[in-house]
């Protein structure tokens, strides 16, 4: 065994660059195995864990009603510059504002809608979960857990995940329905499009709400387990906390990117 | 009985990306109804080695045993039923924020064990008065003070009456006063209940009266393991020097 302890090396700060491309790739494939693993371990404890009751209608308010405000906000506004900004440029081309509505309705069902929204919610209910997760990992909450037999995964990511998974398609359809409302007055008041001119959703077909529906699911899905992962992964103090939380924003993120462009490449591909 | 024969642990150091022994070659006994204390300086692996104990880490070499477990080989099943028989207080408290004192002191017993409710609250008035916290059952984690939390984190530690109680930091940041007085009511809770002890703590004036044996551990490794008396003559400059308190010496 040698020295006890052996004496420490030290530290490699200027790394060759492919050891480091290297040491990048192996993190991503671990990170991507562990999230892929923690999703597995929420499935089979969302049908045979033992979580508290009441717990996952806690994480619905949570992630539903308080959350809803803001969303809406910010889905109102995005709503109202969107049609004024396709307006205008619709203008330049042909003074024909009557299939603006129709447009805006197909967008938003199919990808504004679910996009903007799973985005927002990311910042918010990501950063939320992370936090929670990382404080309970950092005061040893998660350990006494473990040492009562109730596993972190069935006790902190199956609720959040299964009220993630309902509400956020339900803030989802909400607010998209309050964009279109503002996006309606909007081109009411700036260009004199009827409201019954407006609204109109010919151009909504199955596929659109089969696509959005879906992307709305899926975001709910990975912005729990994006966050949980973080959080969970958390060391080290408040410092500690910072760092996941960030993480937790940036991966849950960059996943609803990621799962956009597949939904979406998936149903141009199936004719939806 | 605990016994940790040439215990070896490893943990990732994030900084420099790989994983380095934080515990190496540690061999131990607490024999059964012992108190033991394990001290040493910050950042020396007492709070890992609890946590091997009980088996939130991953025992790297050697042997971590509870009475007759192998703690690092044990199954999944196995290792749940041995957590039946383990209390443990952790150093930050490790109180569940959103649930009350009373849920708090009764999870380990709810999940352990599933008893009646009414058995559950007899039991949690029963450490309550213990704690001398009666009358605290429906605050908040968050409305206590630092010497209610550490009472709480101790009533739920020992609410199940486990065979194996591991104390980390059992007092730490508390005054004198309460200090004292919780370290009396681990020592007469312990002696009541004929538990296997292993417990750590910075404040050695009052750590060392209620010990039947000291270990001291330094940098990872076990440089002392001995009654009290021992201890405070012992002939490892750095042992001398940390049990007595002396501001000059090796350490």
């Amino acid at each position: 065994m040698g020295s006890p302890l052996e004496t420490p090396q030290p530290l490699v700060l200027h790394e060759r660059p492919l050891v480091k491309l290297g040491r990048v790739a192996l993190d991503a494939v671990s990170g991507v195995r562990a999230l892929v693993s923690l999703f597995l371990r929420t499935l089979w404890f969302t049908f045979r864990g033992s979580r508290p009751k009441g717990a996952t209608a806690l994480q619905a308010f949570e992630i539903g009603n308080r959350s809803a405000p803001f969303l809406a906000l910010t889905m109102a506004f995005i709503g109202m510059i969107l049609v004024y900004q396709s307006a205008v440029q619709l203008g330049r081309i042909v003074p024909d504002y009557s299939m603006v509505g129709a447009n805006y309705a197909e967008l938003l069902v199919r990808e504004l809608g679910p996009t903007i929204g799973g985005l927002m919610l990311a910042t918010r209910v990501g950063a939320g979960m992370a936090a929670e997760t990382a404080s309970m990992v950092v005061t040893e909450q998660v350990d006494a857990l473990r040492l009562c037999a109730a596993d972190p995964v069935d006790f902190l990511v199956v609720p959040r995940f299964l009220a993630s998974l309902v509400m956020t398609v339900v803030v989802i359809v909400l607010c998209s329905g309050l964009a279109y409302a503002t996006g309606a007055l909007t081109a009411l008041v700036a260009f004199d499009v009827r409201l019954d001119v407006f609204v109109n959703l010919s151009l909504v077909d199955f596929g659109d709400v089969a696509t959005g529906l879906t992307k709305s699911l899926a975001y709910g899905a990975a912005i729990p387990i994006c966050s949980c992962h973080c959080g969970l992964a958390a060391e080290g103090g408040s410092a500690g906390v910072g760092r996941a939380t960030t993480a937790a924003v940036v991966l849950s993120s960059l996943a609803i990117i990621v799962i956009n462009f597949f939904i979406s490449a998936s149903a141009f591909l199936v004719g939806l | 009985m605990i016994r940790l024969d040439s215990l070896g642990v490893r943990l990732v150091d994030r900084r420099r990306g790989d994983r380095r022994w934080v515990l190496k070659d540690v061999s131990l006994c607490v024999p059964t109804g012992c108190i033991y204390g394990l001290v040493g300086p910050g950042a020396a692996g007492k709070s890992v080695l609890l946590k091997t104990v009980v088996g939130l880490l991953e025992v790297e070499e050697g042997l971590v045993a509870l009475d007759a477990i192998d703690v690092g080989q044990a199954a999944p099943l196995e290792l749940e039923l041995l957590r039946r028989r383990i209390g443990m207080a952790f150093q930050n408290n490790a109180l569940f924020d959103d649930l009350t004192v009373a849920d708090n002191i009764a999870f380990p017993l709810r999940r352990l064990f599933s008893p009646s409710d009414d058995e559950v609250r007899e039991k949690v008035k029963e450490r309550l008065d213990c704690v001398t916290l009666s009358g605290f059952q429906d605050r908040m984690p968050a409305g206590l003070s630092g010497g209610q939390k550490k009472r709480v984190a101790f009533a739920r530690a020992t609410i199940t009456r486990p065979p194996f109680l591991i104390l980390d930091e059992p007092a730490a940041g508390l005054d004198p006063v309460s200090s004292q007085r919780l370290f009396d009511l681990i020592k007469r809770d312990v002696t009541a209940s004929g538990s296997t002890c292993l417990a750590v703590s910075s404040d050695l004036d009052r750590l060392l009266p209620i010990c039947d044996r000291v270990g001291v551990l330094v940098n990872g490794q076990l440089l002392f393991d001995g009654t009290v008396a021992e201890a405070r003559n012992a002939a490892d400059p750095r042992v001398y020097q940390f049990i007595n308190g002396l501001p000059d010496g090796p350490l």
